[in-house]
């Protein structure tokens, strides 16, 4: 059992380095398979390690596993150590298992790029980075998954590195998400310097013990790194941006590995973010706040994949709300549902892409269904799930945690109640338009130039995969119904028990709430497409949600700015005066010096011994007249 | 202890001391200035003895035989440069070799 948990870390790991040191001795097609086989074997890995766990008695599913002694400075020591419990588990079956589906379907996507040895190595050392994170038993090495997630998703979103864009969009995730990193490291910093440990169930313990202040500012630290990674308000201007990566590095970064990262932060580390419920709201709250920002922010974007992105912040939203008010099984739940039909809708806009040409501006594409039909169905598919309409995955995950908010009641559940169940009214909305307009209407011109029926929508590498997520988007909810059968809540219940738990009732109620808004957005945006307009008619708010709300310009006035004057001013008044002319002054001085030492170089022998015997004379004089 | 007092002795090196001292400084034949160093040298190696003498101490001496060997390599190198200077037509005079005049 824990034997799989090993070779689902480390196979991955295995795979890039064999990619790496093959280089060119094996075709680009193999180095692929390499990491395809290496992903779906640590999934295997997974499924052993998972069923090992479910045969286990429930009171000894909390398993370490310690390889060696890491790192060892006096009484403190860190091992390199996994746990197995019921959440790494859940968390090792989606990074691996979606994340081998989205390297298997890069098979068909990547074919034909100079570089795609490099592209599998990176993919490889992004799925093992992001098992290191949810599989660590320490918060150390927690932190080494962090920073290598973050090191992958650089070098993936920069992958076509002769696009300037692609480069400053790599710089831009890397530099938002070492914001994060900085905290997150405080954080634990002041862990070890509190309880003298790291690994979790130690510091769990002691939890209890440390004073409120330094609770806040450790779970403030954590919140921190989650929020970069999870792409949340107000670190969240990274996550567009990085739609410059490959679409398949998109829906890894989206759906199996990194932006979840924050979520699975704040449901291992809920002791500490329970002792400080300040900052646990404060992450419900800054998740509302998501959800409904880059809700109405993907109403106005014209990329297809931005969309998708905007979704993704506006779902991580949710779980951020929902790991926030306690309800952790929900918020894994969605988490993994939202893994599901998120790789599934940018798989399928893959799709479209590879089928366009690499054109991704949804105003060129429309009435793709009649070319596309299968990629058409995949996309509904994951458009309905999103959405949240009953059967589909999204519908139980997404409901949950907005009935999970209701139960919590208080001013706060009921305003984050009241957020969640708009968000519903803006999903539904910017779902609708985006399907819509790129599967519905007129065929567009640049369609017609491109797209042909009969010309088969992309290679199967590309289209079993999309396949098989439409499946389980379809039928992944149906692990939880409530009050008849909630397996995945009581198994992640185990690791962290949920604060929260709405009444069957409740959950009823809420979720035809939720659905009549969602179907209400449909509603809307439908008929604005009917009409031949845009939901958002008003010009003002389409540039305000255009310009993202200005987050980019703002960061831009107050970090970017200053910092570049600074550095012209230091250049200017430190730099060319200090530095670079000091220098020239010193080595001007050593020559006029030297010069002047040279004159009493005569050359002249006697003149010498002359000095030297007065000099001894001196010295003979002072020697007796001191004595 | 027979013979004279050791300040005589003493006297007797400084007054060789100086004389060596003033012919380093003042001639300019390079044999002669030579000659002065070896002046210079032996008067210390008196001095040294007669220390020696006086204190019924052997180190003295060995300090003396020390600096005669020293004496007898630097005569060695002094007289071959002014040889080689004399082969190469080089006037005999150290106020003329200034090449390394600053």
């Amino acid at each position: 059992m824990i034997a799989g948990a090993w070779v689902c870390l480390l196979s991955p790991f295995a795979g890039a380095v064999a990619i790496t040191l093959a280089g060119q001795r094996v075709s680009r097609r193999t180095a692929g398979w390499i990491s395809i086989l290496t992903t779906f074997l640590a999934f295997g890995g997974a499924l052993v390690a998972f069923f090992g766990l479910w045969a286990t008695d429930p009171s000894d599913r909390e398993q370490l596993s310690t390889a060696y002694t890491w790192l060892a400075a006096g009484d403190f020591e860190v091992q390199l150590q996994i746990l197995l419990d019921t959440l790494s588990s859940t968390m090792m079956l989606i990074v691996s298992g979606v994340g081998g589906l989205i390297i298997w379907y890069s098979l068909g996507y990547m074919e034909g790029d100079d570089e795609e040895r490099r592209y599998f190595a990176y993919m490889s050392l992004f799925v093992f980075a992001m098992l290191l994170l949810v599989q660590s038993g320490n918060f150390l090495l927690l932190l080494a998954g962090w920073g290598l997630v973050g090191l992958a998703s650089y070098l993936l979103i920069g992958f076509w590195h002769e696009r300037p864009e692609a480069v400053a969009a790599a710089k831009k995730a890397f530099v938002m998400n070492a914001i994060g990193d900085a905290t997150f490291a405080l954080g634990i910093v002041l862990l070890v310097w509190e309880t003298g440990t790291l690994e979790y169930f130690g510091v769990f313990e002691d939890v209890g013990a440390l004073s409120t202040t330094t609770v806040n500012l450790v779970a403030l630290g954590l919140l921190g790194g989650a929020v970069a990674k999870s792409a949340q308000i107000p670190l969240q201007t990274w996550l567009p941006d990085a739609m410059e990566g490959p679409t398949p590095v998109s829906a890894l970064i989206h759906a199996a590995t990194m932006v979840t990262a924050g979520v699975y932060l704040l449901v291992r580390a809920s002791p500490i973010f329970e002792a400080a419920s300040d900052v646990q709201h404060l992450a419900a709250i800054l998740g509302a706040v998501t959800l409904l920002v880059a809700g109405a922010i993907a109403l106005v974007q014209w990329d297809i994949k931005r969309v998708i992105a905007y979704s993704t912040m506006s779902q991580i939203g949710y779980m951020f709300l929902g790991a926030g008010i306690g309800a952790y099984g929900y918020a894994i739940f969605h988490l993994m549902t939202h893994a599901f039909f998120k790789a599934l809708l940018f798989m399928s806009a893959g799709l479209v892409i590879h089928h366009l040409g690499g054109e991704q501006d949804i105003r060129r594409m429309g009435g793709l269904r009649r070319v596309m039909p299968r990629t058409h169905v995949a996309f509904l598919v994951g458009s309905l799930a999103l959405v949240g309409i009953p059967i589909f995955s999204g519908f139980w995950s997404k409901d949950g945690i907005i009935s999970s908010a209701r139960a919590t009641g208080g001013a706060l559940g009921w305003s984050l109640w009241a957020a969640a169940i708009l968000g519903a009214l803006l999903t539904g909305a910017y779902a609708t338009r985006l399907y819509l307009t790129v599967f519905r209407g007129e065929e567009s011109a640049f369609a017609k130039e491109h797209a042909h029926v009969g010309h088969g929508e992309g290679p199967r590498s590309m289209l079993v995969p999309v396949g098989i997520l439409s499946v389980l988007a379809t039928i992944g909810g149906l692990v939880v119904i409530p009050g008849v059968w909630e397996p995945f809540l009581t198994w992640i219940d185990e690791t962290a028990e949920s604060l929260v738990m709405p009444t069957v009732a409740e959950e009823y109620q809420i979720s035809v709430l939720a659905v009549a808004l969602g179907v209400a957005g449909f509603y809307v945006a439908l008929r604005a497409f009917r009409a031949g307009r845009q939901v958002v008619t008003n010009s003002g708010v389409w540039r305000v949600l255009e310009h993202k709300l200005y987050f980019d310009e703002l960061y831009d006035a107050l970090a970017y700015r200053p910092a570049a004057a600074l550095s012209v001013v230091l250049r200017r008044n430190v730099e060319e005066p200090v530095v670079e002319r000091s220098l020239d002054e010193i080595g001007t001085g050593t020559i006029q010096v030297g010069g002047e030492v040279a004159r009493t170089q005569s050359g002249l022998l006697r003149s010498y011994a002359i000095a030297i015997a007065f000099a001894v004379f001196v010295l003979v004089v002072v020697f007796v007249a001191v004595r | 202890m027979d013979g004279p007092d050791v300040g005589w002795y003493l006297i007797l090196a400084a007054i060789l001391f100086g004389i060596g001292s003033l012919g380093v400084m003042l001639r300019r034949s390079p044999l002669v200035v030579l000659l002065s160093l070896e002046i210079m040298l032996n008067a210390a190696n008196l001095t040294l003895i007669a220390f020696a003498r006086q204190h019924g101490s052997l180190s003295g001496q060995v300090f003396a035989l020390a600096v005669m060997a020293v004496a007898a390599a630097e005569v060695a190198i002094g007289l071959g440069l002014i040889v080689a200077m004399a082969r190469r037509r080089i006037v005999l005079d150290v106020d003329e070799a200034r090449a390394l005049r600053g």
